[in-house]
């Protein structure tokens, strides 16, 4: 109770400090009132001399006045406002220097809560609120090979009622869907959908955004509704809460819209598409064509199963439960389950495939993200540290001074550190806007597909609490350090000039890290300038097509239902239709198409052609595609014919190659009328009527790729790109192409509308963020290194101030003194860029692969890279130079 | 930061709370008044640095021992009054029996 009111006591006098100040006046007053007042009574003083004796019995007034201040601690807030004044006063005088300082420390903050903002995605954002820890995935497991599998919907069933080892066990299979919505043409789609089983919200224990789920309750009776992901409610709907009860066009078939799920969601799977529909499985023979009522299967099927332990159990016991209940199903449906047991993955952050992605790896990798970045950031608090320790070497003589003047160590410690905290202040705020900038760098920097992939990486509580006390750390580190050396008692020895000069050994440690800095920054610059040139040489090289007019647009009917003789006939009627538009100058189908995101291939044997595999065969990409692909693509046709309408599904088998292929397999010889075998030595015969030149179908393959085009007509597929070369570039002919395919069956989606231009510039997407991540670690390695330089050479300048002082005494010339202490820095950069370009002459080897048609060993890359350097080493080393040459002799000898 | 007590070192620091506490034993009363008190006690042998007294109290106050309060004395003059509080009271007891051990451990050295 009186150690409250004590507290108490202390808090006012620190927040009311004004009223402290004039309680202590008025108590003074009084007493020496008081005294001088008796001493009147008593000894007969006169007032003037009563009054004297009083103050001498009284003490100092002052000194009783600060030791009170000190007590309640007022001292130290009027002190901590003079170190912040003193500080800022610091910064403005040297701009250049806290401009380094808020950029590098910034950057090192931001980019480790950027690392650990998608590490936490992947690892620690839990998938739901409701007990996620006890969220399981169950996949099958061979007892022979450990092989892991999906398992078959029965099987599943089975699981879920009979095993009574799950508290709730839900399924899924992810689908592509056609999506129609009625009341919006701009919002038809082929979109990433999961088939659930229809307790999968109540498994997962998520409440919806708006609307309700389906439920257990439903099963068994056929439901066509559909819950959308908060996304995709936000990027097609606008996040129109009227969406709900409306319906929507699934596959041709009509759902109702019963509920949006949590925002954030996208699925359990850690890396896959996100999803943006879920349908329940009594649906499934309407989103699956041609499949059968209800989804069958024993032994491994394609389901994905997750679900809850129970209450009491754990893992070891869960998974010991499964495996036991796997033996039952075993024994009996020993033609499909005799070797199938089960393993269990923890699925509180979502899961993969076990064999697709083993989560220590994913642990691993993350781990190491996060400890290169924090590495990062510890060598910038180095160099800042190097760098404050410098600018107190500077100081050494005000500081000894203060020091024997009385003033205390942890005040000056106190001092330095406050100026270290405010020149971090801007650096946080760097890290903490770059922070915010995370989730939408994210959305650029994945590849673009048809349905969206990427980590999902959010701000959190995790990742903001995360980022402080990283940016606390960096700022204690590179703060706290130099603020203890630089007060170290040795303020007499100081003072009459037996002044310590560096130590051989921490000096040469400093120049090793950024000797080491330097050749790293090296490396990171000739990356990045061979991923820029390489950008550029693949956007000006012959990619073998003609992407000028082409408009592109996807459709797939095999998820509307068709047939093949269906399809056939609805291709042809829309090629008929699209080609008597005026703007048309030729059009065909082709899947994939080049810079499609997408790639297909087989396998074929050539008589006589020695190759690597057991079977003799070799594989190929191919390209599947309509009669007049040459003309719409603006292919170069080198010999022989293209296909015709003759070439149908009863006709000899034929295909056409690229000179590549060509060249590789019949050297030498006209490939025209030879035949090879599809899938092997038995196969079928595909005769070649048609070679054409090399074409770039893939921005990151070299352009020379083993390509077959095979006619669509004896290659049914249901999934098929129209190109279209169009006579001038109006916008005004995609909508009519559109129009002219939507006439055919206004039902059916259309996806992909694009240009072949803009699909080129998508298919460079990956290596240009290659190129700009590269470029961004570059050139923050350049500045950190730069900063480091620097701050090594100038505290060699303050070190050796008396050394300077003496040659310049002796006779150095201005000039001798900047070149004694240039040399010194432009050393460090002379070995830092040697090792560099030594570790990039490696490292380019491993990036030969990537390299669009550049060389490794590019010479403009390896001469533009060194040049680069020098500017900064020359940058970094005559500031620090010119300010020795400015220094005055008789100053700097002063103290001998 | 802790508090400088460059005026007077520790034991006497010690000594001041202790008589601080014990004048303040009978009644309440002002800084003055603690001064006069503790003259008095003393039969004027104990003439402490009177400036001194405040930031013992302040300290005092802070540890939750005392507790003050504007009062007016008998002159009718504004005066700052203190008062133990009864953690205060004990801790006299405790800050007695301290100086007593000490007291006696430094007779016995000296005699011995």
């Amino acid at each position: 109770m009186s150690r409250i009111k004590g507290l108490l006591a202390r808090t006012r006098s620190i927040v009311a400090a004004k009223s402290s100040e004039s309680r202590m006046e008025e108590e003074f007053r009084f007493h020496v009132e008081m005294e001088t007042k008796r001493l009147i009574e008593i000894q007969h003083l006169a007032p003037d001399e009563a009054r004297r004796r009083a103050l001498v019995a009284f003490g100092g007034l002052d000194a009783h006045r600060e030791s009170m201040r000190d007590e309640r601690g007022a001292r130290w807030f009027a002190d901590l406002g003079a170190d912040v004044r003193y500080a800022l006063r610091s910064m403005r005088r040297a701009p250049g220097f806290a401009i380094a300082v808020a950029i590098t420390l910034g950057v090192g903050i931001g980019v480790n809560g950027m690392v650990f903002g998608n590490v936490n995605s992947l690892l620690f954002r839990p998938i739901t609120e409701h007990e996620s820890e006890r969220l399981v995935a169950l996949f099958g497991s061979d007892t022979k090979t450990r092989v892991a599998s999906q398992l078959g919907y029965e099987d599943y069933l089975d699981f879920r009622d009979k095993s009574g080892v799950f508290d709730g066990l839900a399924a899924m299979r992810g689908i592509p869907l056609n999506l129609v919505v009625p009341w919006s043409s701009s919002a038809a789609d082929m979109v990433w959908a999961e088939l659930v089983s229809e307790n999968y919200f109540d498994v997962l224990g998520m409440r919806p955004t708006i609307g309700r789920f389906f439920t257990a309750a439903d099963e068994g009776q056929a439901t066509p509704a559909a819950v959308l992901s908060y996304e995709g409610w936000m990027s097609r709907f606008a996040g129109d809460t009227a969406v709900i009860g409306r319906r929507v066009r699934i596959n041709g078939s009509a759902f109702t819209v019963i509920g949006v799920a949590a925002r954030g969601f996208k699925g359990l799977r850690t890396f896959g598409f996100w999803p943006e529909i879920w349908v329940p499985v009594s649906m499934y023979s309407v989103v699956i064509p041609g499949a059968p009522a209800r989804p069958q299967g024993r032994g491994g099927g394609p389901w994905m199963v997750f679900g809850r332990m129970r209450h009491g159990m754990d893992r070891a016991q869960t998974e010991a439960g499964a495996v036991h209940f796997a033996k039952q199903l075993a024994e009996a449906y020993p033609a499909t389950n005799t070797t199938l047991s089960t393993t269990l993955l923890p699925a509180s952050t979502g899961f993969d495939h076990p064999d697709f992605v083993k989560p220590a790896v994913l642990a691993l990798a993350s781990a190491l993200g996060l400890f290169a970045s924090l590495v990062v950031l510890a060598i910038i608090c180095a160099n800042l540290a190097n760098l404050q320790l410098a600018r107190a070497a500077a100081r050494t003589d005000e500081v000894a001074i203060r020091l024997s003047l009385g003033c205390s160590r942890g005040r000056l410690t106190r001092q330095m550190l406050a100026e270290s905290a405010l020149l971090a202040i801007p650096g946080v705020l760097i890290g903490a806007s770059m922070l915010t900038l995370g989730p939408s760098t994210e959305a650029a920097m994945v590849p673009h597909f048809q349905f969206r992939v990427g980590f999902g990486s959010t701000i959190d509580g995790h990742v903001v609490a995360f980022t402080a006390g990283v940016a606390l750390l960096s700022i204690a580190l590179f703060g706290l350090v130099p603020a203890l050396r630089s007060t170290r008692a040795r303020s007499l020895s100081t003072l009459i000039g037996a002044r310590r000069t560096s130590t051989g050994r921490k000096q040469r440690l400093r120049s090793a890290l950024v000797v080491g800095q330097i050749a790293l920054s090296v490396m990171l610059l000739v990356g990045a300038t061979l991923f820029v040139r390489s950008l550029a040489v693949a956007r000006g090289a012959d990619i073998g097509f003609d992407q000028r007019n082409r408009v592109l647009m996807s459709v797939n009917v095999g998820l509307q239902g068709y047939d093949s003789t269906r399809g056939r006939r609805f291709y042809d009627d829309v090629l008929a239709r699209v080609r008597d538009l005026p703007s048309v100058a030729s059009a065909s189908w082709a899947f994939p198409a080049p810079f499609d995101t997408y790639g297909r291939g087989m396998s074929i044997y050539v008589e006589g052609l020695a190759t690597r595999s057991s079977d003799g065969t070799v594989g190929i990409s191919t390209t599947v595609a309509g009669e007049d692909f040459i003309n719409a693509l603006g292919l170069r046709l080198e010999a022989g014919r293209s296909f015709t309408r003759a070439d149908s599904a009863n006709a000899p088998l034929v295909m056409v190659i690229s000179r590549a292929m060509a060249t590789r397999l019949w050297p030498g010889k006209s490939p025209l009328g030879l035949r090879v075998r599809r899938d092997g030595a038995n196969g079928p015969e595909i005769t070649v009527v048609g070679v054409v030149a090399d074409a770039s179908f893939d921005p990151l393959a070299p352009p020379h790729q083993v390509r077959g085009y095979l006619p669509l007509r004896q290659n049914y597929r249901d999934w098929q790109t129209l190109i279209v070369h169009t006579r001038d570039g109006t916008p005004g002919a995609v909508s009519a192409i559109k129009a002219a395919l939507s006439s055919v069956d206004p039902a059916l989606p259309v996806f992909g509308v694009t240009t072949l231009e803009q699909s080129v510039d998508n298919g460079l997407n990956t290596p240009r963020i290659a190129a700009t991540i590269a470029g961004f670690f570059g050139a923050l390695a350049l500045l950190i290194s730069t900063v480091g330089l620097y701050a090594v050479v100038a505290s060699g300048v303050a070190e050796r101030t008396r050394e300077i002082g003496v040659r310049v005494a002796l006779g150095s010339t201005p000039s001798d003194v900047m070149r004694f202490v240039m040399r010194g820095g432009a050393r460090l950069g002379l070995a830092g860029l040697l090792v560099g370009l030594v570790g990039a002459a490696g490292m380019t080897r491993l990036m030969g692969a990537v390299l669009f048609g550049l060389s490794p060993a590019d010479p403009m890359t390896f001469g533009i890279v060194p040049t680069a350097l020098a500017l900064v080493v020359l940058v970094a080393t005559y500031i620090p130079a010119r300010r020795a040459v400015r220094l005055d002799p008789v100053a700097a000898l002063r103290n001998e | 930061m802790p508090p400088r007590h460059a005026q007077e070192p520790d034991a006497l620091r010690g000594s001041i709370d202790l008589l601080v506490l014990k004048a303040l034993a009978l009644e309440p009363i002002h800084g003055w008044g603690i001064g006069l008190r503790i003259q008095e006690l003393s039969q004027g042998r104990l003439d402490v640095n009177q400036g001194s007294l405040y930031p013992a109290l302040q300290r005092l106050e802070h540890r939750g021992w005392v507790e003050s309060n504007w009062q007016s004395t008998e002159n009718n003059r504004r005066a700052r009054y203190y008062s133990l509080t009864k953690a205060g009271r004990k801790a006299l007891g405790e800050e007695v029996e301290k100086w007593k051990r000490f007291a006696a451990t430094v007779t016995l050295v000296i005699e011995s």
